[in-house]
């Protein structure tokens, strides 16, 4: 896999070509990289993560939020929450990045084809699982059912309004949505996002689940799942740490005996359950 | 050439000149403090140099400084660029070497030259000479006996000198080792058998010689099968004061940061500092949420790797029982410590 500046961290130049506001904190940057050949050379897949740099801002790890099947531009959804995310919530188009990557262990995405897919996401989280989501679209004929559950604080916050409507009018998807707490003209779900397993007849044996959201849902959620028949190697999600290098070095995401960058981000519940891992305590 | 060659102390300081001649000079040296630590030599004829106390430093920041610029950036005009620093580090002989600090170097290669080869620990690696010195009386905090990196080494030097009194018995190691010995041959004659008798009665001899008795394969192993309760983590990362101390001083910790220094509006550089997995910040992610629970689980990383992980990985602690952390600790939360709890019952 081509991958760039492993070995002297010097990221490429990269030129924002759209910026999508899912929501009030969430903006997803559709970015080519200023030199063609590197633009083309980029092989990844769903799960991955870039490092990204912002002119005096260092660098940041952010997941594709883009399928690789959709070649144009890569897609990097990010929520304003610290230094760097907050710089780039305040670029706009034609504005520069810096790139290194891919890095990563991404979804296996052999081994889940012809299962079905149950998603389960929870704010930012749907950002990495969008990428997956969408590259299963691509290949659709390789994948079962898909079920896609999304929980937001308030309806205000639901973020890729887009990708779901498409993703509602696509036969073969069940898409739900919930809230935490409602506010004035919503009248869907309201509750937790394992709630939303009620409302769907998926059968544990022949599906997968890939969930992705803030520490304690992914804790929360496995767990359900588990309790629901799901095999813990059936159990997929994606970690997020504070990174530095990206290439396994630093240490800074270490999680138990392993890294983050390079072991991770994507793990099943069998994985981390052999660890010592916050997110399941 | 292979073998035992026999140096003449008489000799060393010639020997030292030669090569200083093509090479910078890295050795213990007394300061003007009275501290013995490993520096450039810049001048030999009035070198200070110290073999007979522990340097306090080890070599680790001569390929992993403190604080290195990585690259240099500009942001103008529509272009966002790095580029990588230019300069060459200069060819480099450390000599007297301690067993602790050659196996430090071992273990910074597999991290920097392991899978990912690091181009900046790896450049002024390819530029270094490696010179050993056996210890033949360990020093007070000194247990590379528990963790099978010392006093005398069989590998990881280029030449390894032992000390016999009026005398260095000198062990060629690696290639480089052999090409300096051959380059200098006229300071060097071949060892008799009972020269080389000699350094295996003194490796004895230091063996006895320890202070402390470190049981760290005690440790690892109730580690591995994860018979050390919480409370010792608890109890030792209460008492961690949060300076760093352990890690600095440590001849193999080898975590870092990145951060981006500002030098106008539209350049800066990029540098690599040091960093300590004690920190509360080491882990704390954008927006304050942290997965390590600072007061209770700080120390816990430091001592899982080096003790666990490692061994795991590599087949050997990333400890290499130097001591220098038993005495810069003031929280007394020193991995002998450690060590001494997790073998509690």
């Amino acid at each position: 896999m081509q991958t760039i500046a492993t070995e002297n961290y010097l990221p490429q130049s990269a030129i924002i070509h759209k910026i999508i506001n899912e929501n009030s904190q969430i903006k997803t940057f559709e970015i080519v990289f200023a030199n063609q050949a590197v633009h083309d050379s980029l092989k990844y897949l769903p799960g991955q993560f870039m490092m990204v740099s912002v002119p005096h801002c260092g660098e940041a790890p952010i997941s594709f939020s883009s399928s690789p099947t959709r070649t144009d531009a890569i897609c990097l959804s990010v929520r304003k929450a610290g230094q760097l995310t907050s710089a780039m919530h305040d670029l706009k188009a034609g504005d520069n990045l810096g790139l290194r990557g891919p890095y990563g262990t991404p979804f296996d995405m052999v081994s889940l084809k012809d299962r079905d897919l149950l998603f389960v996401a929870g704010g930012i989280g749907l950002a990495p699982l969008r990428g997956v989501i969408n590259y299963c679209l691509d290949h659709r004929n390789d994948y079962g059912q898909i079920f896609i559950l999304y929980g937001s604080r308030l309806p205000s916050d639901i973020a890729f309004h887009e990708d779901i409507k498409l993703w509602q009018q696509e036969s073969g998807i069940t898409c739900l949505l919930t809230v935490d707490a409602s506010e004035p003209g919503w009248d869907g779900s309201v509750g937790l996002v394992t709630k939303l397993l009620a409302d769907i007849n998926i059968d544990p044996s022949k599906s997968s689940g890939i969930v992705c959201g803030p520490p304690m849902m992914i804790g929360a959620t496995l767990k359900e799942l588990s309790n629901r028949g799901f095999a813990d190697e059936n159990l997929i999600t994606t970690m997020e740490r504070y990174m530095k290098c990206g290439v396994g070095i630093c240490r800074h995401c270490h999680l138990d005996d392993k890294l983050v960058c390079t072991d991770g981000p994507v793990f099943t519940r069998a994985q981390l359950k052999t660890m010592d891992v916050a997110e399941l305590r | 050439m292979d073998g035992m060659y026999i140096l003449s102390k008489d000799h060393l300081r010639s020997f030292l000149r030669k090569i200083n001649k093509a090479n910078r000079l890295v050795a213990p040296i007394v300061n003007r403090h009275g501290d013995t630590l490993f520096s450039v030599i810049d001048d030999l004829d009035y070198a200070p140099y110290e073999f007979n106390q522990q340097s306090q430093n080890g070599i680790k920041s001569f390929f992993f400084p403190q604080q290195e610029t990585i690259a240099t950036y500009s942001s103008q005009d529509g272009d966002y660029s790095f580029t990588a620093p230019s300069d060459e580090p200069e060819p480099t002989v450390y000599f007297g070497v301690r067993s602790c600090d050659l196996m430090a170097i071992m273990h910074m290669d597999d991290v920097f030259m392991g899978e990912i080869k690091d181009q900046q620990y790896m450049a002024k690696r390819q530029q270094a000479i490696l010179i050993g010195l056996n210890c033949n009386h360990p020093f007070e905090n000194c247990f590379c006996n528990a963790t099978k990196s010392g006093p005398f080494l069989g590998s990881g030097f280029d030449l390894q000198f032992t000390d016999q009194g009026d005398n260095y018995l000198v062990q060629v190691g690696r290639e480089k080792g052999a090409a300096l010995l051959k380059q200098w041959n006229q300071f060097f004659t071949p060892a008799s058998e009972e020269q080389i008798q000699n350094q295996y009665q003194l490796s004895l001899e230091a063996m006895a010689n320890f202070q402390l008795n470190v049981h760290a394969d005690q440790a690892i192993q109730r580690l591995q099968n994860g018979q050390v309760p919480e409370e010792i983590w608890q109890s030792l990362s209460l008492r961690c004061q949060d300076c760093g101390g352990c890690a600095f001083i440590c001849p193999t910790c080898t975590c870092f940061t990145i951060v981006d220094r500002k030098l106008s509006a539209d350049h800066g550089i990029r540098l690599r500092n040091w960093d300590a997995c004690t920190f509360s910040g080491f882990t704390r992610m954008a927006g304050g949420h942290n997965p390590v629970h600072h007061k209770t689980q700080s120390i816990k990383q430091r001592f899982m790797h080096k003790l666990c992980h490692d061994v795991k990985e590599h087949g050997s602690p990333s400890c290499v029982g130097c001591g220098r952390c038993v005495d810069i600790c003031f929280g007394g939360v020193d991995i002998v410590r450690f060590i001494k709890m997790a073998g509690e019952d």
